[in-house]
């Protein structure tokens, strides 16, 4: 299963932490910039799999060598990609595949793209809940529930159509955001 | 009245360059006095905003209440604010997630299709086993409802409530295979339904055998890769149990793997042939070797293919496996590993290091090696990759000018490659060089044919050590699995080295000679280095050794006179004090052997060189008798003595004898010269018996407090030896006093507490000084930490003799403690290098290297302690994780009855350390209180209806709060429930006693429950035990990893379908 989603940007701000399990505030901070050091050290000619932070380490006195025919709820693939300004980072146990998890990334990406119209960080800054709200269409309690991003964008738009809207124009819809609103900046 | 909403906030703090911290905490502020106004817009806009912020580390659990609040709302977007304040913000320890049962219920009930998501999006986030239990029967419902989106959420959080509440799937199961097996379910439905399927799979693969024909099909005609990717994981853990299943698969896999465009798709598929141990059912078939032919050859076209690191990186991580059990296979692609050693990514090369280190022979090692030390010395390391990223320890703030390069940057893939992978992390340097150790130093050396080469090759890579320096700030944030989890340095990576180096030279004595010419000429670089290199700055931990071997081997060396310069270089002072006490020890042996070699008769020249050789080692040795390491004073001290000695014996000697000072030829060389050094094995030690009348846990003496105290009273400085003892025991003058209570406190008031106050005056009176000091010597004969003066005449184990003989009687002989026999020949000492008819693989072949194994004793009667110790260690592990099945047995599941013996294998309790066992008993316990405590709860309405049950309540709390009871009791209890529980999830409630259960009707107790959870009094009474326990189970799981599940997980080995 998916353990953690994290994006931040080049300098480390976190612009999305979706932990699947209850973690302490600041154990969360500290994953990620564990993280974010692993991650912005590597080239970009590096592959997309990071080694376990300090943190997520197994204990020494465990047996490390782990039977290969054996998954485990230990947090053991740290997959990431990187777009423009923005590191996206998937924490999963063995359970998951690597590559396919690279195409989730993608697939989220995408799905962002398509809702925000040429997504790009800003769009993610102001539109946090909409980030969230994609990401639930995509991935439930660390279970995938969705990886078509047609379905996913419907799902995100459905939420927001079937639903009375607020009063409120800056709580509003998240498929009418888009770019004009960060625009005067 | 001046109100921010989420985009005012963060272009504010955009606007607040430099003193964003100060704008968040007004900001908090503000969301503070906003989220407890009764205004609901302004509600959840401030909570929007506390969640934005706590992104960054700003804790809102204070807020949690206010969640609620605003869950509750009755519009939509607000509400949808709510959850997702729940969803980042409730932690295990939060309380009023009691309070939300039936917001929840009502919401997954609600009409609305986005209105359920929110709850069923939100549960696998902060289900508890309580709130699993009142909820599944809301749950259930939807798992058929109309719309697919609504279906597959539910499906998962059923998953998640499960892991919390394993009763979960006996209802819920059922449902969730009649959709997998429904042909016209939606896909993504089918899709969810794997995917937890596979993640229950795992944990009790065989309950998941019947589905394989459904499974089967989906695989062959789903069309779906993620899917597919899914079920071939389960399959993976389902061929281990049918071995029927791999003549299955076989076709369709391998039609996938010749086929599929999708590389993810086709990794997995030769993946799951690994993992599910295919390849061995196979082997021998031809359909077997067709198929691991392919695989293999697929992965190479993996590695091959150029510009995709990833696909090289999960192709060796397949390497990796399939080595282990046909490592002919993997070497026929030796060529593009090799490759990959040379790879820009670090990653990878780190992935080929190792698997290259699983193909390792005798043939290809001096290659690799070689490959791996070119590599070393071409790419130099640099201290700025390391430096770069060590923002590790600051707070990450939500700065308002860090939006990287660019944030209008369409999100799109950075592919530059024009990074250059020049530089090694001192990391990967010391993952090669620690790499190129183990790999040559495999089955004692088995695959080294050239110790010539391999001793220069040890040579080389000292100097190769990275700096000291970018080590340390590059251990800060980083670690790498595969590697180790806790930090090689610099200085213990080249201790390694000379621990190698130290090994070939005891063990393999023909090239003993070139290793002590290697050593000599690391001590001797060292000192032209540092006369010019600032000290410290290369790692020395191999210089120990090396000074070690010099030492021990000096007789092999050739230049004497420059080596004993070289050790009593002034620059010398400056090493580690490791070091120095290896140089110590070196000198004397130098030395002795530098006497030995002198030929001739005594004359003047030589009594001058003598003297000359002594006046240099004392004037080393000198300073250090002052410093601060022990080990180092203490062999200073010893030898600045000896040397004086000598010196004085040389000065003193007859200059018309034409013999050597007998102190120098026989004495000295005696001291540190013996028998030859054997490699020992390391269990040896602790195969010697140990005598059964020897009682470690008896202190040497139980008046070391009082002799401590003894020893800081005033002691007139008149002996030499009293003068030592003072030098160790006492504290500088002034601070006596003090010492004296600090002693104090340490013992029980005896009569010697008294002696400081009488000391004084005694100085005084000479005889009774005399006479005190007798008696304290008396007094501390028994005390090993007290050294005897010289009046004592018996050696250095007097003490413990008479401890031995005071406590056992006399009928004990210390010395007949068989660890002084070893070398007596009366037990057989196995000796590699003379054993050679009977150990053939001893010996080298190819330049018949003798290699020396570890010594070891074959006792015949050492059986009986060491494997009595094994035994009942397995015996004490054995029956904990017997008491652990037990416990999976009776707990939470006690009421049912399962099928079958076999429940307790699960493979969440299998081969669980003892630590395990506990948490997992701690777990169930807490678990079981908190199940019985909701029990308890729900009948409290009871009580308030129905006058007789009024009385059982109370009964039933107290024994709550008595918190430890035996799981069989609880399960004789169960058991004795017949209507206790029933099969469809819900809790009746019933008698404790059992003779008469009480079975309310559904409706009935809803109303009950409602009419209870009004009663406020009750609620916060619940909220009270809740804590309790919450906090009870905080300590239980506190868990080493974070993100790990699997307290909760664990549970699964309880269910069986």
């Amino acid at each position: 299963m998916i353990n953690a989603v994290l994006v931040f940007n080049n300098s480390g701000q976190p612009r999305l932490t979706k932990f699947y399990t209850q973690l302490d505030t600041s154990v969360q901070q500290r994953l990620i910039s564990e993280i974010f050091t692993l991650v912005s050290n590597r080239p970009a000619s590096a592959c997309n799999f990071l080694p376990l932070p300090p943190l997520l380490a197994p204990p020494s006195t465990s047996t490390t060598t782990t039977d290969p025919g054996h998954y485990s709820d230990n947090p053991t693939n740290i997959t990431y990609r990187h777009y423009a300004t923005l590191y996206f980072i998937l924490i999963s146990t063995s359970t998951e595949s690597p590559l396919a998890l690279l195409d989730l990334i993608q697939v989220f990406v995408e799905s962002l793209d398509s809702l925000f119209n040429n997504v790009c960080e800003l769009d993610l800054i102001f539109n946090f809940e909409a980030m969230h709200a994609c990401l639930a269409e995509m991935v439930v309690g660390g279970v995938v529930v969705e990886t078509r991003v047609k379905e996913i964008v419907k799902g995100v738009r459905d939420s927001d159509k079937g639903s009375v809207r607020g009063k409120e124009p800056k709580m509003g819809p998240v498929g009418a955001v888009g770019r004009g609103m960060w625009a005067g900046r | 009245m001046f109100e921010k909403s989420l985009y005012d906030l963060i272009r504010g703090l955009r606007n607040h360059k430099g003193n964003e911290r100060e704008y968040i905490q007004n900001s908090l502020r503000e969301c503070r006095a906003e989220i407890r106004g009764s205004d609901m817009d302004l509600k959840a806009t401030a909570l929007l905003k506390l969640i934005y912020l706590e992104m960054f580390g700003h804790d809102m659990s204070w807020a949690s209440f206010h969640v609620l609040e605003v869950m509750s709302s009755a519009k939509y977007l607000q509400k949808r604010v709510g959850y997702l304040g729940a969803v980042q913000s409730f932690r295990p320890d939060t309380e009023v997630l009691m309070l939300a049962t039936n917001l929840l219920k009502k919401d997954i009930s609600s009409p609305s299709v986005p209105t359920i998501t929110l709850p069923l999006v939100t549960l696998p986030h902060v289900i508890t086993s309580s709130l699993a239990m009142s909820l599944l029967s809301d749950l259930l419902p939807r798992l058929s409802h109309s719309n697919p989106n609504v279906r597959k959420k539910t499906v998962v959080a059923l998953y998640r409530l499960a892991l919390a509440y394993p009763e979960t799937l006996r209802p819920a199961w059922p449902k969730i295979k009649d959709l997998l097996t429904s042909e016209d379910e939606d896909s993504s439905v089918t899709a969810a339904v794997i995917n937890v399927v596979c993640e229950l799979g795992w944990r009790r693969p065989r309950d998941f055998l019947p589905l394989a024909p459904r499974l089967f099909e989906l695989l062959v005609d789903g069309g779906n890769n993620w899917m597919a990717i899914k079920i071939i994981k389960l399959f993976a853990t389902l061929t281990p149990l049918e071995p029927r299943l791999v003549k299955k698969l076989l076709p369709p896999l391998a039609t996938l793997i010749r086929t599929t465009p999708a590389m993810s798709l086709l990794y997995e598929c030769i993946n799951g042939i690994i993992q599910g141990g295919i390849l061995e059912s196979v082997d021998g078939i031809r359909e077997g070797e067709e198929i691991a032919a392919l695989c293999v050859s697929k992965l190479r076209g993996m590695i091959v293919v150029e510009g995709d690191p990833n696909l090289k990186y999960v192709a060796l991580l397949a390497f990796k496996k399939i080595v282990l059990s046909h490592p002919d296979l993997v070497s026929n692609h030796r060529d593009v590993i090799m490759d990959c050693i040379e790879d820009l990514d670090v990653s990878i090369r780190l992935q080929a290091l190792e698997l290259s280190a699983g193909m390792v022979n005798k043939a290809n090692l001096i290659d690799l090696v070689d490959r791996l030390l070119r590599q070393l010395r071409q790419m130099p390391s640099t201290s700025g990759m390391a430096n770069r990223g060590c923002n590790s320890g600051l707070r990450i703030e939500p700065a308002a000018d860090s939006d990287g390069e660019d944030p209008e940057l369409v999100l799109r893939l950075t592919k530059d490659s024009n990074e250059d992978g020049s530089v090694l992390p001192p990391r990967y340097r010391i993952a090669i060089i620690e790499q190129i150790l183990d790999i040559c130093a495999t089955n004692t050396y088995a695959n080294i044919s050239d110790f010539e080469w391999y001793i220069s090759v040890l040579v080389q890579l000292v100097g190769l050590v990275p700096a000291e320096s970018s080590t340390g700030s590059e251990s800060g944030g980083t670690s790498d699995a595969q590697t180790s989890v806790t930090h090689t340095t610099g200085e213990e990576i080249s201790a390694h080295i000379g621990r190698e180096l130290r090994n070939v030279a005891v063990r393999v004595i023909s090239v003993r000679s070139e290793a002590v010419r290697a050593a000599a000429s690391l001590v001797l670089a060292v000192v032209n280095q540092i006369s010019n290199v600032v000290v410290g700055s290369t790692p020395s931990g191999a210089l120990r050794f090396a000074a070690w071997i010099v030492g021990e081997y000096a007789e092999q060396l050739d230049d004497l006179d420059g080596m004993l310069s070289a050790l009593t270089h002034s620059k010398v002072v400056t090493l580690p004090s490791a070091t120095l006490s290896a140089y110590l020890q070196a000198i004397p042996k130098v030395l002795v052997i530098i006497i030995s070699r002198a030929s001739g008769k005594w004359d003047r020249a030589s009594q001058s060189v003598m003297s000359l050789l002594m006046a240099r080692i004392l004037y080393f040795l000198e300073p250090l008798t002052a410093k601060p390491s022990l080990e180092v004073q203490e062999r200073a001290v010893e030898l600045a003595e000896l040397i004086r000695v000598a010196s004085q014996a040389v000065a003193d000697h007859s200059n018309y004898s034409d013999h050597w000072p007998l102190l120098l030829t026989k004495a000295i060389p005696q001291l540190f010269g013996g028998m030859d050094i054997n490699p020992v094995a390391p269990s040896a030690q602790g195969r010697i018996p140990l005598p059964t009348d020897i009682d470690l846990d008896i202190p040497f003496s139980s008046t070391l407090a009082s002799v401590l105290q003894g020893a800081t009273a005033g002691i007139s400085p008149d002996s030499e030896a009293e003068d030592f003892a003072r030098f160790y025991t006492q504290r500088p003058a002034g601070s006596e006093s003090e010492d004296q209570t600090t002693a104090s406190r340490l013992i029980v008031p005896g009569p010697e507490a008294s002696s400081y106050q009488t000391s004084e005056e005694a100085n005084t009176d000479t005889s009774l000084l005399t006479r005190k000091r007798f008696e304290r010597r008396l007094k501390n004969k028994d005390d090993p930490f007290y050294i005897a003066g010289e009046d004592v005449s018996s050696g250095a184990s007097t003490p413990f003799h008479d401890i031995i003989k005071n406590t056992n009687g006399d009928g004990v002989d210390v010395d007949s403690i068989p660890i002084m026999n070893l070398d007596l020949g009366d037990r057989v000492i196995s000796h590699g290098s003379a054993e050679v008819s009977n150990a053939p693989s001893k010996t080298r072949l190819a330049k018949k290297y003798q290699i020396a194994m570890d010594e070891n004793i074959d006792v015949d009667n050492v059986s009986d302690f060491p494997l009595e110790v094994g035994s009942s260690g397995q015996a004490r592990m054995g029956k904990a994780s017997k008491k652990s099945l037990l416990q999976v047995d009776s707990s939470g599941l006690g009421g049912l009855a399962l099928e079958g013996t076999s429940s307790g294998v699960g493979a969440g309790t299998e081969g669980h350390s003892l630590e395990d066992a506990e948490m997992i008993k701690a777990v169930q316990e807490v678990e079981r209180l908190r199940l019985e405590m909701q029990r308890a709860s729900e009948r409290v309405p009871l009580s308030q209806g129905i006058s007789p049950e009024g009385t059982l309540v109370k009964k039933k709390q107290k024994r709550v709060k008595k918190a430890p009871r035996t799981d069989a009791e609880i399960t004789r209890r169960e058991e004795a429930l017949p209507g206790g529980r029933k099969h469809d999830g819900h809790v009746v409630a019933s008698n404790v006693e059992g003779d008469a259960p009480v079975i309310k009707r559904k409706k009935k107790r809803k109303a009950d429950l409602r009419r209870a959870l009004d009663n406020v009094q009750i609620r916060k009474e619940i909220l009270v035990r809740q804590r309790a326990i919450d906090h009870l189970e905080a300590r239980a799981i506190a868990l080493p990893n974070e993100l790990k599940l699997d307290g909760k997980a664990r549970h699964l080995g309880e269910w069986r379908d």
